[in-house]
């Protein structure tokens, strides 16, 4: 308790940001801090949880296992017990579970019990598809959500507010399986102008893009609006127009950087629409990214796969946070003073 | 009733349209889900592979599919199933994650921070990704489908409880009654369930429609309830080869499932916009 280190660690924390300087960690190395050990518990307990749902599994992994590898029909007792011996199943389970987290810890994700490919390079195929998918469609939900939500922020009431708002409410409430369902009767079946699904061109990438766009524009045009319309009635902009600036101009000068940081939290938070987005529509396209790879694991019970599938996706998510967080910082100088709490 | 509990937060007002909206398309689907059991409907599993994919008839008020079944009868079915499966993890993972905020929110400070960061935990996962892989390692079923979606449900509503509860601590009333010298579970369930509790009505009807959207999603993939089952998002998915045949029977389960979303995001929404008092 009178440890010198002690108090003056506690009165650098009464001191706030300075005190924090002093002690050498800045805002974004503490969020970068923060936002790693959230990816590392993320992996560990996701590893944990698929250790144990194998374990709580019915039936014996081993003969699962055979059975996914040679085919129902070929399977001896013999093929069996190899497996159960090459992939260490017969170990007592502390054994197996030590085993599996420190193989996962060198980055080792093993291979695929179903095709024996490498999770590693399948993973890397598939991210990348959806990787694409992601960004063509985020960027797209944008373009349809930014000029929408700005005209009905800047008159709430009017026509094109109640006609985005009763449309981003209805489109929110659709499951994205059904406006994939719909876009695909409407635009490969009936007009026949783009491909149901597949991967081979781009034009296969149109519709799950604007699936996804659709229902992230759904959420963010409301914020977007909201943002809008706060930062219009904010007194720090009467006070910009009693300046002289015209509405114009203080809308560009303090408008855009407030109404940003709301819009900017939200797309991190988006960020998990875009994951059950696009396992539902990869899956619903036949798009071979992630969350199409995760669902056929699956259903195939491949667990290793499961687990570099579900480990990556939670990593993936991690990091969109992290560069939300930052951009945050960026944006609003208050933060970085340490005045968040 | 929960009408007249809104009203004594902000004065009483017109109803919205939202809600009247919502609350009509909730009390229809409520109504056919409720009946459907005593409905002399066609059995929903009874196959008929002579009468596949017939468009709607007297026999059959929707058609039939592709193994012959009763559209109609499967869709009733499917909403008793679909609404029932929601509410109960919602009112579920409500209680749980009342609890819980409560117990942080009146514990200590370490007992706090450990609730807390497990939520923030479990939040540290994109929503269907836990309940996808829940169901889909236990295999499809009720239960599996069931620890999913509460799993992913609780920690927003034991956030908005330790959040509301904290806030409510603090206040001159509170302190007065601890002054006073009343226990701790009479100011628990005077002065910090009130409040708690109007905030847990709007976010309850919200998360019903999430569940519902959740439910069908998982259907869909095949990782929710499994075929036979009359559900609406594995429904879709079983006709979904058939969808030039059939756009009726398809369009069906699609309808049902935006109708009972969009009916609790609309009651929910307008709840929290009479809680919070300003845009309707």
């Amino acid at each position: 308790m009178t440890d010198p280190r002690v108090e003056r660690r506690r009165r650098e924390g009464r001191l706030g940001a300075k005190g924090r300087h002093e002690a050498g960690m800045s805002v974004f190395a503490r969020l970068i801090a923060g936002r790693i050990g959230q990816a590392v518990a993320v992996a560990f307990v996701l590893a944990t949880l698929c250790f144990a749902f194998v374990q709580a599994l019915p039936g014996d992994t081993a003969l699962r296992v055979a059975a996914a590898r040679v085919g129902e029909d070929r399977l001896t007792p013999e093929i069996t017990e190899r497996i159960r011996r090459e992939e260490g199943l017969d170990q007592p389970l502390h054994v197996q579970y030590g085993r599996w987290i420190a193989q996962l810890a060198t980055g080792n994700l093993g291979a695929s019990m179903a095709t024996r490919k490498p999770v590693a390079s399948e993973l890397a195929y598939h991210a990348g598809h959806t990787l694409g998918l992601g960004l063509l469609g985020w960027l797209l939900s944008y373009v349809i959500a930014l000029p929408l939500g700005f005209a009905a922020g800047l008159k709430p009431g009017a026509f094109v507010d109640r006609f985005t708002q009763g449309a981003a409410i209805t489109l929110s409430s659709t499951p994205a399986f059904l406006i994939g369902i719909l876009l695909i009767s409407v635009f490969a079946l009936s007009l026949r102008w783009l491909p149901p699904a597949g991967y081979r061109t781009t034009a296969h990438m149109i519709l799950p893009a604007v699936t996804l766009a659709l229902g992230l524009a759904a959420t963010s045009v409301r914020v977007i609006r909201n943002a809008v319309v706060d930062v219009r009635a904010a007194f720090f902009m009467t006070f910009a127009e009693i300046r002289g600036l015209s509405s114009g101009g203080a809308f560009r000068l303090h408008g855009v950087r407030n109404a940003a940081l709301p819009v900017v939290v939200f797309m991190a938070l988006q960020v998990g629409y875009v994951v059950d987005g696009f396992v539902v529509i990869e899956t619903l396209f036949n798009y071979p990214g992630l969350g199409d790879l995760l669902v056929k694991s699956l259903l195939a019970r491949d667990v290793p796969m499961i687990m570099g599938a579900g480990i990556l996706i939670g990593l993936m998510y991690a990091a969109a946070n992290l560069i939300a967080d930052i951009v945050c910082v960026w944006l609003d100088p208050r933060q970085r003073l340490g005045s968040r709490q | 009733m929960t009408s007249v509990e809104m009203g004594m937060v902000v004065p009483r007002r017109r109803m919205s349209t939202g809600f009247v909206l919502g609350s009509a398309l909730l009390s229809a689907l409520a109504s056919l889900a409720l009946a459907g059991p005593f409905l002399p409907l066609a059995d929903p599993a009874a196959q008929d592979l002579l009468r596949t994919l017939r468009p709607p008839s007297a026999a059959h008020w929707l058609g039939t599919d592709h193994l012959g079944r009763d559209v109609f009868s499967r869709i009733v079915h499917g909403a008793a199933r679909s609404l029932g499966i929601a509410a109960l993890c919602v009112v579920l993972a409500g209680g749980l994650g009342l609890l819980l905020g409560l117990v942080a929110a009146m514990g200590g400070r370490l007992t706090h921070a450990l609730i807390m960061r497990f939520a923030d935990l479990v939040l540290a996962f994109p929503g269907l990704l836990l309940a996808l892989l829940l169901a889909g390692f236990l295999g499809g079923g009720i239960i599996p489908l069931m620890i999913g979606i509460k799993l992913t449900l609780w920690p927003q509503f034991a956030r908005m409880a330790s959040a509301t509860a904290k806030v409510t601590l603090g206040e001159a009333h509170v302190e007065a009654a601890r002054l006073a010298g009343l226990s701790n579970l009479h100011i628990l369930r005077r002065h910090l369930l009130p409040p708690v509790l109007r905030n847990t009505v709007s976010l309850m009807t919200l998360g019903i429609g999430s569940a519902i959207m959740s439910i069908s999603s998982l259907g869909f993939l095949g990782l929710g309830l499994q075929p036979p089952t009359p559900e609406w998002g594995a429904m879709i998915s079983e006709l979904l080869p058939y969808v030039t045949e059939a756009p009726i029977q398809m369009a069906a389960p699609c309808l049902l499932i935006m109708a009972s979303v969009l009916g609790f995001t609309l009651v929910g929404e307008a709840f929290s916009a009479r809680l919070s008092g300003m845009r309707a």
